[in-house]
């Protein structure tokens, strides 16, 4: 693959979709990197409210399909990669996973990080009570009581959603809520839901799994008992990925001018811009004005549009591939005994792959089964045990989306 | 070969990101939620998941 590009996109969810399709539609020769997979945090959400008009709903995987099928008409290139650091120049210097490209303009569009209460031990908890995907998660709140820790319209959705299957729902609000009196009303006429204000999480009480959180207001502490806690608080921005630019105090890039910054060849857009109003109409309309203005940043274009397709470099990050791919990449060594099991760690998905593949071990006479699993349910797997699962087994049973 | 167990749930999403990645994985789907289920309710899955899996190894093995 190429390494001199004319314009990257760091990030693959709407914001750096739409960037890199614009781009590739002016002309320019664009790759879009992603380090999980592309749709970004639509890839969390089960429905998409306000969008794709204010008061208007959709299919967060619909979106995903039409951003990626236009992404690749345009001849956008992805790169499931992780960019780790940008060195503004011209051209800019990108250091990533695969190896270091260059570029003549960069649209960051990485978004924010996964919402934290800031507390020690929280992150032992990700995955045994600690959340921040009702969609994926709520069934395991199922009749038990959670807290959604917040103050915009998405975490009062969230809290909606839980509400649905949880026996409580505390929305825990540091200040007062920034939610439309819309959603408000909502939220007073759901049953089983209370919201706090002036509610800060000062503990967590787990052993081993949540048991309870330490909640602080006007009156004084108290012990909430809940099992379940999904922080929509602390998310912060990529503030250092890209040499000297300032970052708000969320350490989202500060720009000078919409998606400009003071690197005249670096554009920030989407959640990952210091005053985004992080919602999906204006993440498109960032993203827009970020691909046009990486391009006005070009010298002008010399040809046509820039050809080939979507080109995957890396299509081993929580989808497999099969047939023929593997085959290529797999040390082609291993045969039908050799059979082995992958987790993606999320509750119940190891019982259930366990279960099919002692039935599987069972009906072929196997005399072991390979496992292995992600460090946890919401990290990208391991590229080293995927090319080992590829490499040392003829069929790997994957456990994917629960 | 890997085939997928994917809940109901995650098809969709599975299914777009498969086509980003121009694979076309061979899709064990099982009915959402597995989270949270008891081990007679998880059983069921097994069961419904296992006959799928079992039909669709024997394939890919005999047609080799
Ligand atoms: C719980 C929740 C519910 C929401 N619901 C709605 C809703 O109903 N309607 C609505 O309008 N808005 C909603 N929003 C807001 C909306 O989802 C976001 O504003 C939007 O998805 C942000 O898009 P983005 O492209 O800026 O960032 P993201 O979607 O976060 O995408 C960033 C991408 O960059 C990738 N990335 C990050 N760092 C790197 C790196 N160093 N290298 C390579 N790749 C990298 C990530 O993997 C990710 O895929 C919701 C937000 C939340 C948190």
């Amino acid at each position: 693959m190429s390494t001199e590009w004319e314009i990257a996109v760091v990030g693959g969810g709407v914001a750096g979709l739409t960037a890199a399709r614009v781009a590739a539609e002016a002309g320019r020769r664009v790759i879009a990197y992603d380090r999980l997979s592309p749709g970004g945090q639509l890839v969390n959400l089960t429905t998409l409210h306000d969008y794709p008009e204010p008061g208007g709903s959709a299919e967060p995987w619909a979106l995903i399909s039409e951003l990626v099928a236009r992404a690749e008409a345009a001849g956008v290139t992805m790169s499931f990669d992780e960019v780790t650091r940008v060195h503004a120049g011209a051209p800019a210097r990108l250091e990533t996973s695969g190896g270091e490209v260059t570029a003549g303009a960069v649209v960051i569009a990485t978004g924010l990080t996964n919402g934290r209460l800031g507390l020690p031990g929280e992150e032992a908890l990700v995955g045994r009570g600690l959340s921040t995907c009702a969609g994926c998660d709520g069934p395991l709140y199922r009749g038990k009581a959670v807290a959604v820790v917040g103050d915009d319209e998405w975490t009062a959705e969230e809290a909606l959603e839980l509400a649905e299957l949880a026996s409580s729902v505390t929305v825990l609000v540091p200040g007062t809520p920034r939610w439309s009196p819309e959603r408000d009303q909502r939220l007073t006429a759901a049953d089983r839901v209370e919201v706090l204000t002036g509610a800060m999480v000062t503990g967590l009480r787990a052993d081993g799994v949540l048991q309870g959180v330490t909640v602080r207001t006007g009156d004084g502490e108290r012990e909430l008992p809940v099992q379940g806690v999904f922080p929509y608080v602390g998310r912060s921005g990529p503030v250092g990925l890209v040499d000297g630019l300032p970052a708000d105090a969320e350490k989202r890039l500060l720009t000078e001018d919409g998606v400009r910054t003071a690197v005249p060849t670096v554009f920030v857009a989407g959640d990952a811009r210091a005053g985004a109003a992080q919602t999906l109409l204006s993440v498109v309309a960032d993203g827009a004005a970020a691909g046009q203005a990486a391009v006005a940043a070009l010298r002008p274009a010399g040809g046509g549009p820039a050809g080939g397709g979507l080109r995957i470099v890396d299509p081993t990050f929580g989808v497999l591939p099969d047939d023929a791919d593997v085959e290529v990449r797999a040390g082609g060594t291993a045969d039908w005994t050799q059979v082995a099991l992958f987790t993606n760690s999320k509750p119940n998905a190891t019982e259930l792959l366990r279960g099919v593949g002692e039935r599987l071990q069972a009906h072929w006479d196997l005399r072991d089964l390979g496992f292995a699993s992600k460090d946890n349910a919401s990290a990208a797997a391991d590229k080293d045990t995927i090319d080992w699962l590829s490499q040392n087994y003829k069929m790997v049973v994957v456990a994917v989306g629960d | 070969m890997a085939p997928l167990l994917v809940t109901s749930t995650f098809l969709p999403l599975v299914e777009a990101q498969a086509k980003a990645r121009r694979v076309s994985p061979r899709l064990i789907v099982v009915p959402h939620p597995v989270g949270g289920l008891n081990e007679g309710e998880l059983a069921a899955k097994i069961e419904t998941a296992a006959a799928e899996l079992l039909t669709l190894a024997d394939e890919a093995r005999g047609a080799e």
